[in-house]
């Protein structure tokens, strides 16, 4: 039901890392999408394209690396940062995490922590019925109209429909026009006669 | 299970497949067939006229989805280019076709539905045709000239690296698709062929990964020898 957590988990050790990684595994209720990162000179660099929902991070090997400065630097909004504590770390550090994680934490402490962390976004994720506007746009989209035309029939901008667009992408999870078309005649909004001239291709081609 | 998942040369070859049984998809395409005793993986691989180590390196990589970068040199550029092109072989020739045929006798009489599923799924056997062609009419023999010796002046093959698509990304889709939205009662068809698509989903990815690891840096280095 729920979609996956991206978790990072950025710890030089490679026997702490894997560690924490199989205790997020074995935690059940949590769904988790798993990066590791070892050499903390690529943390910035790979925070960028792995978006993680939670960064959970070594934050003696941070080193020089304001958390602040990392968040900013990533562009990944929203991502929170659990400081995974393994020795002892001066507390004024530990103050701009949003969560600090013991190595001697029990799965069941872990599992808390994570789960209250995702808690809040889970909720923005469910929401997926469609608005009205959007329902008219995947008609116009099946029907192989482009942005322009679209715009024009609903008389919007075509930086609206782009958005409606993103949107539906977002809602539904499907990108194609001819995932469209299965979603749309599924839902009934519309016959297949209208949409005779559907292009099928995936649109990346 | 092994030390980190890596079977060497001396262990056997039953024993490999018995554990893992995905490793049958390897040995079709080196043309490797059943029925091999208690030879060791060197042995069968030998008389198959497969380089051991090229079986051995996408056999590990497929086992433990291990990122490790392999010194391209050892592996034999002449095994990879069968291997990818008896992929290619095996998925338009078969596993696509298969999951589609199957798709049409469970989707036959939804309707419009039906005929949108399957325009979905020709859709994107179009595109995975269109993606393996490229790299059997222009990636291949470009390798193959390389391995005769000659450079050709108007490929690289960084252009294929810089143009290679997830091409299971929109069977991903699909799946999702069928899960979320396709109205059905739970049949024992329907789900037959949902296990057809995520195990093919998997399969395209290694074959992707096998591509993007171990194929492209070999024919690079490759690149490096032939023009020095």
């Amino acid at each position: 039901m729920s979609v996956p957590v991206k978790i990072t988990v950025a710890e030089p050790s490679v026997v702490i890392r894997n560690g924490m990684i199989s205790v997020i595994k074995m935690l059940g209720s949590l769904k988790a999408e798993i990066f590791e990162i070892e050499d903390m000179e690529q943390l910035k660099g790979s925070l960028a394209w792995q978006t993680p929902d939670i960064l959970i991070v070594n934050p003696a090997a941070l080193g020089v690396f304001s958390l602040a400065q990392l968040r900013k630097d990533s562009g990944v909004a929203g991502m929170r940062c659990v400081a995974l504590q393994s020795a002892f770390t001066d507390n004024a550090l530990l103050k701009s995490y949003d969560e600090v994680i013991s190595v001697y934490d029990s799965a069941e402490t872990i599992r808390e922590k994570l789960t209250r962390l995702v808690s809040e976004p889970e909720k923005d994720r469910r929401h997926e019925s469609l608005s009205n506007r959007e329902k008219e746009v995947i008609v116009c989209v099946i029907q192989g109209m482009t942005n322009k035309q679209i715009a024009d029939r609903l008389c919007i901008s075509t930086h609206t429909v782009i958005t409606h667009r993103r949107n539906i992408s977002a809602k539904l999870g499907i990108h194609s026009s001819a995932g469209l078309a299965i979603y749309a005649i599924v839902n009934k909004l519309v016959e297949l006669d209208d949409i005779k001239d559907c292009v099928v291709e995936p649109q990346d081609e | 299970m092994q030390i980190l998942g890596q079977y060497t040369k001396d262990d056997r070859m039953c024993d490999l497949v018995s554990c893992h049984y995905r490793v049958l998809l390897v040995m079709s395409r080196f043309g490797i067939g059943l029925g091999f005793g208690d030879k060791s993986i060197d042995e069968v691989c030998r008389e198959a006229g497969v380089d051991t180590t090229t079986f051995l390196v996408i056999t590990n990589m497929l086992l433990s989805e291990d990122t490790a970068i392999y010194d391209p040199e050892k592996l034999s550029l002449e095994a990879l280019l069968v291997y990818l092109q008896k992929s290619h072989t095996y998925f338009l020739g078969f596993r696509l076709p298969g999951i589609r045929e199957k798709l049409v006798s469970i989707v036959d009489g939804a309707g419009d539905l039906s005929t949108a599923i399957i325009n979905y799924f020709d859709g994107y056997i179009k595109g995975v045709n269109a993606h393996m062609r490229y790299e059997d009419e222009v990636v291949f023999p470009y390798v193959r000239a390389l391995l005769a010796g000659s450079i050709p002046d108007d490929y690289r093959i960084e252009i294929f690296q810089k143009r290679h698509d997830q091409v299971e990304v929109m069977l991903t889709e699909f799946k999702n698709i069928l899960i979320k939205y396709y109205p059905s009662e739970s049949t024992n068809e329907l789900n037959g062929v949902l296990l057809d698509i995520f195990e093919c989903e998997r399969d395209l990815a290694s074959h992707n990964a096998v591509e993007d690891m171990l194929f492209v840096p070999a024919v690079a280095a490759l690149e490096k020898n032939v023009e020095a």
